[in-house]
C-alpha cells in the first residue's frame, strides 16, 4: 500500500465511523488522523458502546475480525493505527 | 536494589490465560494463549442469581483458577503459590524472587494500575501480571492488557495486592517451578474438549452451560421486575457487554478464542473436523458480539421496552441452541 492509497484508506475509515456512529458535529476532513478515538477530548466524542459498533462495522467492510478487547484498543487509539492495522491485515489476505 | 528480569511482553486476550502462556514460554514451552484456555477448559457459561451479588449475572469462562489448575494438572507443570496476610512478608516475598530473576505473577486489582489510562481503571480484584523486575520505587511489570512493559509504584503495587472487596487478592503470588518443554498436546488437548462438552450439555445443573444459557434468554425478560428503576435497568443491560467483550474475554465471551484453540487443536491432532468446528465457532462468536453490541445500545437509548427485551431474549436464546448442536457435534469428533 503506497503513501496515497494509506491515506485514502484512512479517509475512508473517517468516514466509515462518522456514518455508522451518525456523528454530525464534525466532518471526516476535521477530524486528525492521530488524535485519540476514546478518553477525554477526543474529537469525536466516542465512548466505549461505539467501540464495538466501529469493530463491527470494520468487519463488515472490510472482512476482518478485531478479536478481543485489549487489541482493540490498542487498534482502535486513532485512524492511524485503524488503517495500520487494516493494512497488515489486507496484505495477508491479499498473500 | 534493582533488578530487571530480560522478559518478552506481549499482550494477551485474557490476564489468567496470558500470564499463563508468557510464564510458560519463558520457560522453554512453546504454547499459546488459546491453547491453555482449551486445554483447561475455559469455555464456560453460568446463569448467576445468588445473594452473592446484587443482581443476576453470567459467567462466559470456568471461575477464577480453575484454568490454572487444570492446565497445570494436564501438562505436568508445577506452580509454586502464596498467599501473605502480612504486607511487609508479601512484598518481601515478591522483592526476594525478582531478585533470583524469577518472573512471579501476582493477583491484583485492576485499579491501581495505573499506567492503564483513567479511563479504562474499574476495581477488578481478579487482575493478574507479572512483575519482571525492581527499579527504585517502582515495580516492572508486564500486564498482558497493555501494549508495554511498564512501572507501577510500589504503593500502587502494594494498594493492588492487598485491596479489600469480593475476591481479594491477600496479596496472592505464584510462579513455575517446574514446566517441561516437551510435551505431547494431544491428549491433553482432547481432555480439555471433553470436559467442555460436559460443562456445556452434560451437566443437570439449570443455570450452567447451554441450560444456563436458556434460563439467561428467559430471565432477561423479567430484569425490569429487579431493576430498582430505569436508570438501573440500563446499567444491568448494558453489562451484557462489558461481560461479554470489555473484560479480558478473548472476544465475544471467548468464543473467539476458543475457536482459535479449536483451529490450532485441529493442527496437533490432523482432524480437519476441528478446523470446520473452529470457523462455526467463530461465527458464533460474532453472533454473540451482536447480542453484546444489541444490548449495550438499548441500555444506552434506555430503550428497554418488553418488545426490546423480547428480541434480546430471542437473540440470547438462539445461541443456545447452536452451542448446543456445536457441543453435541464436538463430543463426537473426539
Amino acid at each position: 500500500m503506497n503513501a496515497e492509497e494509506k491515506n485514502n484508506l484512512k479517509k475512508e475509515i473517517t468516514e466509515l465511523i462518522i456514518e455508522v456512529l451518525k456523528i454530525t458535529h464534525v466532518t471526516a476532513a476535521e477530524v486528525p488522523s492521530n488524535a485519540p478515538l476514546f478518553g477525554q477530548d477526543n474529537p469525536l466524542g466516542l465512548d466505549s458502546i461505539d467501540a464495538i459498533e466501529i469493530i463491527l462495522a470494520v468487519q463488515q467492510k472490510y472482512n476482518v475480525r478485531i478479536a478481543d478487547q485489549n487489541l482493540a484498543r490498542v487498534i482502535l487509539e486513532s485512524i492511524d493505527t485503524i488503517a495500520d492495522f487494516l493494512e497488515k491485515e489486507l496484505d495477508n489476505v491479499e498473500k | 536494589m534493582n533488578n530487571i528480569i530480560d522478559f518478552q511482553h506481549r499482550m494477551a486476550a485474557h490476564c489468567e490465560t496470558g500470564t499463563l502462556t508468557a510464564l510458560f514460554n519463558y520457560s522453554g514451552l512453546k504454547i499459546t494463549e488459546p491453547l491453555v484456555f482449551g486445554i483447561a477448559n475455559g469455555i464456560f457459561f453460568g446463569y448467576l442469581e445468588t445473594d452473592n451479588f446484587p443482581f443476576p449475572t453470567f459467567i462466559v469462562r470456568s471461575r477464577p483458577g480453575q484454568i490454572r489448575k487444570n492446565i497445570t494438572s494436564r501438562l505436568g507443570i508445577k506452580l509454586k503459590e502464596n498467599t501473605y496476610k502480612d504486607v511487609a512478608k508479601g512484598e518481601a516475598a515478591l522483592d526476594k524472587l525478582i531478585l533470583n530473576n524469577i518472573p512471579t505473577a501476582a493477583q491484583v486489582d485492576f485499579f491501581y494500575m495505573d499506567y492503564m489510562p483513567d479511563w479504562q481503571r474499574v476495581h477488578i480484584n481478579v487482575h493478574f501480571i507479572l512483575v519482571t523486575g525492581i527499579k527504585d520505587d517502582y515495580y516492572v511489570v508486564s500486564d498482558s492488557y497493555y501494549p508495554k512493559i511498564s512501572e507501577l509504584k510500589k504503593e500502587s503495587m502494594r494498594k493492588a495486592r492487598w485491596a479489600g472487596g469480593h475476591m481479594p487478592p491477600k496479596g496472592f503470588l505464584f510462579y513455575p517451578e517446574k514446566v517441561p518443554t516437551e510435551i505431547d498436546f494431544r491428549k491433553p488437548i482432547i481432555k480439555g474438549i471433553k470436559n467442555a462438552c460436559r460443562n456445556m450439555i452434560g451437566l443437570p445443573v439449570p443455570f450452567i452451560g447451554v441450560k444456563g444459557i436458556y434460563k439467561f434468554a428467559n430471565k432477561v425478560k423479567e430484569w425490569p421486575l429487579l431493576a430498582r428503576d430505569t436508570e438501573h435497568l440500563s446499567h444491568e443491560i448494558m453489562k451484557i457487554n462489558i461481560l461479554l467483550e470489555d473484560q479480558g474475554t478473548g472476544g465475544a465471551g471467548f468464543r473467539f478464542m476458543y475457536a482459535s484453540f479449536l483451529q490450532q487443536a485441529s493442527e496437533i491432532l490432523g482432524n480437519n473436523n476441528l478446523a470446520d468446528m473452529s470457523k462455526r465457532m467463530m461465527l458464533n462468536g460474532d453472533e454473540w458480539r451482536k447480542i453484546s453490541y444489541f444490548a449495550a445500545k438499548i441500555g444506552k437509548n434506555r430503550d428497554l421496552g418488553p418488545d426490546k427485551l423480547a428480541e434480546l431474549s430471542e437473540l440470547i436464546r438462539k445461541r443456545g441452541d447452536e452451542e448446543k448442536s456445536f457441543f453435541t457435534d464436538l463430543k463426537k469428533m473426539v
